[in-house]
């Protein structure tokens, strides 16, 4: 109980502190909307521009013969495919939606089993028909599913990509039908070759999208990437006015005497939290307002923030306790205010750049994307791209809200043991 | 009043890490139940190191240290809960009124919602704060925010006050003022432990006082059995240069003298006959072409015990 009450009077403490330095305050909202409105404005026409794409491509192979094989080669030469191979038990469909929806993959190529079987025996029937139908084979169903955030034009592209290759096997298996009864009696007398300039082995590939039957969202715009981006900069940005209150506690003395009195440290740390989050939320807040609101009366796109509230708190409540410890942790290695300001920015920044605030993840190399991924702002991010574009709840986004509230706790511990040792030290 | 003892460090050692010699050198030390204890050292003597292990923010490499009964290592939270510490810093948060930072104090102290409010216009009264309790306290002058340092320390009407410099920096009416507090303060029952560079406070307020260097206690006693033990027959010098040891010796060799405790640029002689160990004394001296910066010969205050003991030279 005694415990209870002491936090309660570090938040009082910390909110009074905070609301008194109205300077900082007005920094902590005035720079992200500041940030995002100008990026939103500024990239509104040329973010799109991705030179040098590189999708992931999640290829199920279910067939194993020479019509996986031919597509697997084909994706896999491909400089602006990353190809990874599902491994049996292989994904169903919904499976495959998930992983497309969660953003581990742009493509998904189902080829079904027995792929390469039917294919063949098409191609026997419609060489032996000379083209005709006769209703006994059907087109092999190779499937293309896309995450719903890509663009039209990517789509199509690898649309057109998948056909092309199909009808590179086709015509390998056309020419080695034509080549069998080629070698029989009665030679090539029933083939019509213009009857086979469309055989049909393989059915028409459409747009991914409407094949999954997914809405049509777009791509990301701008300002869907700015807002949740800049956000978590502000966000993490708190670890400057955070660490740096701390630093002056210590060097001020007011930690020593705190010290010195029967508290434990994790109360002297928790009652920094709470202010803090409920600024993280009122950041939030006052972005998603502009993004909605403000940016579309300065010509810019309107934010669209999906339909799940819930999941945007739940998901900012992880990201602001993912910041708070950071910036916790970084004030038990800085020694002066000026070291908590640049070591703080510094590292900041750093970790934005690499988790793709500043430069969408979808455009870098794939060794940066990866080293990307190992960012509490690409979870952030990811996350709220989940719940904007892809049409996320709560479900779609515990993933990244857990590795954000692990990432908090772990700074949150190892800023308690550090401090805890360095007193014991100094 | 109860003689006994509130605190009893035995053989307390503390070597910090890296360190070449320890801040604590196998010290011990009791200071009773209701003492106005000094504690006097140069810079870098151990005081803050020892004040520190009292308050159990550092834990003893060796030896054991008892406030009331409880052992430091184990019972540390206890221990807080009934010492009051005045840092050498003003421990405030600047953008609080004092009452504000009363209350964040007090709350971290365990208070009662019931009890604090009285604390807090008791502690106000003691400082004479009252009239400026809901001003910021960035706004005060430095002898408003020291009255407020100690009395955050005073809110939990802790057993045993703890005072780092209490007065450093403030003019000689709010030191006064201080003063007086704490006297009527430790006349009420307080134990008090003061630590302090300035020797007429020592001497006018503490009833008991250790002298610390080099992480070891030199002296200990109240201030007249300090007085009395460097007393007559003592020939106290401070010189402006170092003293050679060759000079060292031929001063321990005259007759006159008894015994001599040599320092850098210090010495103290024992003498049965100080007038004719005087003229002795002075002779080699300017025999040795060594500068002299005092000679007494006689009663000291305790600034020249403590300088004797401790030496003149700078420290860091």
């Amino acid at each position: 109980m005694i415990v209870f009450h002491q936090l309660l009077a570090a938040i009082a403490k910390e909110t009074r502190l905070l609301v008194r330095d109205w300077h900082a305050l007005v920094v902590l909202f005035v720079m992200p909307v500041m940030f995002v409105t100008i990026m939103s404005l500024a990239l509104r026409d040329s973010f799109g521009e991705r030179a040098g794409v590189t999708f992931n491509v999640l290829i199920v192979d279910q067939d194993g013969k020479l019509v996986g094989e031919k597509l697997r080669a084909a994706f896999t030469k491909d400089k602006h495919f990353r190809v990874e191979l599902a491994t049996a038990p292989f994904p169903d469909a919904t499976r495959v939606e998930a992983l497309l929806t969660a953003g581990r993959h742009k493509f998904a190529l189902l080829i079904p089993a027995r792929a390469t079987v039917q294919a063949r025996q098409r191609a026997f029937e419609k060489v032996n028909t000379g083209g005709r139908e006769r209703g006994n084979t059907t087109p092999v169903g190779v499937q293309l599913r896309a995450d719903p955030t890509l663009r039209a034009d990517h789509r199509s592209m690898v649309v057109a990509y998948t056909n092309g290759s199909l009808r590179a096997i086709e015509s390998q298996l056309i020419a080695e039908r034509i080549a069998e009864l080629a070698r029989t009696p009665f030679g090539t007398s029933a083939v019509s070759a213009p009857k086979l300039a469309a055989p049909q082995l393989f059915a028409e590939v459409g747009d991914p999208l409407d094949a999954a039957g997914a809405h049509q969202t777009p791509y990301p715009t701008s300002v869907q990437q700015n807002a949740p981006g800049w956000t978590l900069l502000a966000m993490f940005f708190l670890a400057i006015p955070l660490s740096v209150t701390i630093i002056k506690e210590r060097t001020q003395g007011s930690l020593l005497r705190l010290q010195s009195m029967p508290v434990p440290t994790w109360v002297l740390f928790g009652g920094k939290i709470a202010p803090y989050l409920v600024i993280n939320q009122l950041q939030l807040a006052l972005i998603l307002t502009v993004g909605v609101w403000g940016l579309p009366l300065l010509g810019g796109e309107r934010l669209t923030i999906g339909d799940a509230p819930g999941a945007i708190v739940l998901l900012s409540v992880c990201a602001s306790f993912a910041a708070i410890g950071f910036a916790l942790l970084i004030a038990t290695f800085a020694r002066t205010p000026e070291q908590a300001t640049t070591f703080s920015a510094t590292t900041v920044m750093v970790l934005a750049a690499l988790g793709g605030i500043m430069v969408p993840k979808m455009i870098m190399p794939p060794a940066m994307q990866q080293l990307a991924e190992l960012t509490p702002f690409s979870w952030g991010l990811d996350g709220f791209l989940d719940i904007f574009i892809r049409g996320g709840g709560v479900h779609e986004v515990l993933p990244e809200a857990g590795r954000l509230l692990a990432f908090g706790v772990a700074c949150f511990v190892l800023a308690i043991a550090r401090f805890n040792r360095q007193w014991r030290h100094n | 009043m109860n003689s006994a003892p509130l605190i009893e460090i035995t053989g307390l050692t503390k070597v910090y890490r890296g360190a070449q010699r320890p801040a604590l050198d196998d010290l011990s030390l009791d200071i009773r139940r209701g003492a106005f204890f000094g504690l006097l050292g140069p810079n870098g003597a151990g005081k803050s190191t020892l004040l520190s292990v009292l308050c159990g923010l550092l834990p003893p490499t060796h030896g054991t240290v008892r406030t009331q009964g409880m052992d430091v290592r184990t019972q540390a939270r206890r221990i807080k809960s009934i010492l009051g510490l005045v840092p050498q810093d003003l421990a405030l948060y600047p953008t609080l009124t004092a009452r504000e930072n009363l209350v964040f104090f007090g709350r971290m102290q365990g208070i009662s919602s019931a009890r604090l409010k009285t604390r807090i216009d008791a502690c106000l009264a003691i400082a004479r704060l009252e009239e400026f309790a809901d001003r910021r306290v960035e706004t005060y002058s430095g002898g408003l925010k020291r009255r407020l340092n100690l009395a955050i320390g005073l809110i939990h009407e802790p057993q045993l006050l703890i005072l780092d410099e209490p007065t450093v920096g403030i003019d000689p009416q709010s030191r006064n003022f201080i003063h007086a507090g704490l006297q009527t303060l430790h006349r009420a029952g307080m134990t008090i432990l003061y630590s302090t560079h300035y020797m007429e406070e020592a001497e006018n307020l503490c009833d008991d006082i250790a002298i610390i260097d080099h992480g070891k206690i030199l002296a200990h006693g109240s201030v007249p059995e300090l007085l009395r033990a460097h007393r007559a027959g003592s020939i106290v010098a401070q010189l402006e240069t170092d003293l050679p040891d060759a000079v060292a010796q031929q001063l321990r060799a005259l007759p006159p003298v008894r015994s001599g405790r040599f320092a850098a640029r210090s010495f103290e002689i024992e003498s049965d006959t100080p007038d004719a160990a005087l003229i002795a004394v002075t002779e080699v001296l300017r025999g040795a072409r060594l500068p002299l910066v005092s000679l007494s010969l006689g009663a000291m205050n305790l600034e020249q015990v403590f300088l004797t003991l401790t030496g003149t030279r700078l420290r860091d």
